[in-house]
């Protein structure tokens, strides 16, 4: 009987054969609705940053060089694909597309930059200034903050409330007796 | 002529048994459905590993001295036995006994390497061996006494061929069954791979081991198990013999090939015992030995 | 003559050590998911061992967190030379969404010297074997930088800026 049915297990794998797929040699297409590497449309975009703000892994950076121009640079080596960023955009210029096949030995590879043309206030003849003026960003942040492209990374500057005396105090402090005091 | 059939066999176990080990990988990848590496993987793995570099972390000269001590062990052991049906001049000068105790060798020197390891892992791997060892080898030193019983004498000639030579007898045949079984404990396939390079367990007691130390120990295990394949296909088939010593040679290394694919479907169709349950199939082994062996001392 | 075959031999053979650095377990899944018959990556002759002395690359996937960045320190200077590290995943490759937190130090890069990266959350197991045979050479990169412009300026405001912040000096285009 143990016999018997090690035979007939051998038998048995015989029949679906060699299951492999022979995949780097043979092209393999992702699932529908598959979420691979964003890919911003530059004719549809207009700057509004929600991308940025709404990046779990602070990927996507925006940067004002000058008046009129501000940069978008889209960092992929934290990106977890949520698909956030194609969500929350007005102008539905992020598609995530179905590139999966991302690996490099470079992390500068998988990188998109935007330069886009910011257009002036008609009174004023100014741009929006995103760093300072905007409301969204100084909810729920200590500070002000800019987003670096050298450093791909967001910097936190200290807000202009912070008094040092008041910080060295509460270091200081030391429990009352238990005397009362 | 006998002086250059020792140097073919140490060629032909040295260079077959990385193709012996192909093949059963490559049967057990067919058996999972998947397409397995190709069958001359395990030369790519013995020059790959030949070329990386050695690093000595136990510093102690037992650490340093089983690889190559469990290599020549088996080297030894090559040059010996009488492949092809015929004594060669080095194995008329011994007999089953120091067979024996050169395969022993090989193992004590697994242990000797994996204890002075120190490390923890590695001391579990040698004690399940060291069971393993103690529990196993008699098998095979009771398969060369009942052909030394049947062929009467202790002779290297006499203890592999003679079990199946006079005509097979009822001792021949239990003793078959007994030695089958331990085969797959002697190449330390599943269901008994528990102390040898059982990765997905424990490491092993390889596990210190890197570089060309580490290949020396492979291919050490990969001789032996076709030292134990070539037992069973010389020892208990007797129809392979064809009489001239290339003709010998060449079925003989084809029912090495028949017993490794069977040892491989065994092995890839059978979960891995543990090391309690494996110690109770061994004792019945032994038992089942010791019966044989009294049959073909009484001359059955 | 005999480190010659070994070194052509390297890519036909390589072991694989995975070293989990604080992941989700996603990238390690997906890692097992290679060696099943579906995706069988042992055609290539990789195998799965289980000490960094056999091994020949390293799989790191999760942010090294505190705690592990000794332990993956330790366990890449255990592996014999010559030696690679796969950092799987996008933890691995910048740290995640993790990369600024408290308890974690930042990918794979500040731990070990990563040879590769295979981005992804987790990286689908077609893409782990695309970045394996893009290290062993039986594919080509397809990723890539893009740049996108909406208008083009005559200036380079881009090194003009940079140069303010960087250096404090003010850049000047000379008008040719």
């Amino acid at each position: 009987m143990w016999l018997t049915s090690k035979i007939k297990q051998v038998l048995m794998v015989a029949r679906p054969g060699v299951v492999t797929l022979k995949y780097p040699f043979e092209p393999r297409p992702a699932p529908e609705g598959f979420r691979g590497a964003p890919h911003w449309d530059h004719t549809k975009c207009i700057g509004c940053g929600g991308c940025s703000n709404h990046c779990p892994a602070r990927t996507i950076m925006v940067r004002d060089l000058c008046q009129e121009i501000r940069v978008l640079l889209y960092d992929g080596s934290r990106c977890t694909y949520c698909g956030r960023c194609a969500d929350v955009c007005p102008e539905k210029a992020i598609a995530m597309t179905d590139r999966f096949e991302q690996a490099t030995d470079d992390r500068a590879d998988v990188t998109e930059t935007l330069e886009l043309f910011m257009l002036t206030c008609q009174r004023c003849g100014r741009c929006y200034d995103m760093e300072t003026k905007n409301a969204i960003d100084k909810l729920g942040l200590t500070g002000y903050r800019y987003d670096s492209l050298e450093a791909r990374t967001v910097i936190r500057r200290a807000t202009d409330t912070f008094r040092p005396a008041e910080l060295e105090r509460t270091e200081r402090y030391e429990r009352p007796d238990s005397t009362g005091d | 002529m006998s002086v250059v059939a020792v140097f073919v066999n140490v060629l032909l176990f040295l260079l077959l048994a990385p193709l012996f080990e192909g093949v059963m990988r490559k049967i057990t990848a067919r058996v999972q459905s998947r397409q397995g590496p190709p069958v001359v993987q395990p030369y790519f793995d013995l020059l790959k590993l030949l070329g990386k570099d050695r690093v000595d972390s136990a510093r102690n000269w037992a650490f340093r001295l089983a690889p190559p001590a469990a290599f020549a062990s088996i080297l030894a052991v090559a040059a010996l036995v009488p492949l092809g049906s015929k004594v060669n001049a080095l194995g008329a000068r011994v007999d089953a006994i120091t067979l024996v105790y050169l395969l022993t060798l090989g193992g004590v020197s697994v242990l000797l390497g994996a204890l002075a390891s120190r490390n923890t892992f590695a001391a579990i791997g040698a004690s399940r061996e060291m069971v393993t060892m103690v529990m196993v080898e008699p098998v095979l030193a009771m398969t060369l006494l009942v052909g030394a019983a049947r062929g009467h004498s202790l002779g290297l000639g006499a203890a592999v061929f003679g079990a199946s030579a006079a005509g097979y007898g009822l001792s021949t045949a239990v003793m078959l069954a007994a030695y089958a079984v331990a085969l797959q404990a002697f190449v330390a396939k599943q269901p008994f791979d528990i102390p040898e390079a059982e990765i997905e367990v424990l490491e092993g007691p390889f596990i210190e081991y890197s570089g060309p130390d580490y290949a020396l120990f492979r291919w050490y295990m990969m001789m032996k198990q076709m030292v134990y394949a070539w037992l069973f296909a010389a020892g208990f088939l007797p129809f392979l013999r064809t009489g001239s010593y290339v003709g010998d040679l060449l079925t003989q290394l084809l029912g090495t090939l028949l017993v490794f694919v069977a040892i491989a479907l065994v092995g890839s169709t059978n979960p891995r015992l543990r090391i309690d349950q494996a110690v109770k199939i061994y004792a019945g082994l032994i038992a089942v030995a010791l019966v044989a062996v009294g049959l073909a001392v009484a001359g059955l | 003559m005999l480190a010659k075959l070994a070194k052509k031999c390297f890519p036909r053979s390589l072991w694989v050590y995975h070293c989990n650095s604080g992941a989700c377990n996603g990238c390690d899944i997906e890692i097992l998911n290679i060696l099943t018959p579906y995706y069988d990556v042992e055609r290539f002759g990789i195998k799965l061992v289980g000490s960094p002395r056999h091994a020949d690359v390293m799989l790191l996937s999760g942010a090294v967190t505190r705690p592990t960045l000794p332990l993956v320190k330790k366990a890449w200077a255990a592996m014999p030379a010559p030696k690679l590290v796969f950092g799987i995943g996008s933890c691995a490759t910048g740290g995640g969404c993790w990369f600024d937190t408290y308890n974690v130090t930042g990918g794979g890069a500040t731990a070990v010297p990563v040879n590769y990266y295979i981005p992804g959350c987790p990286p689908r197991p077609e893409a782990i074997v695309y970045g394996v045979a893009l290290a062993l050479g039986l594919v080509d990169k397809k990723a890539a930088p893009v740049e996108l412009k909406q208008v083009e300026f005559p200036i380079d405001m881009y090194e003009r800026n940079k140069a303010w912040e960087e250096r404090n000096v003010i850049y000047e285009v000379l008008n040719t």
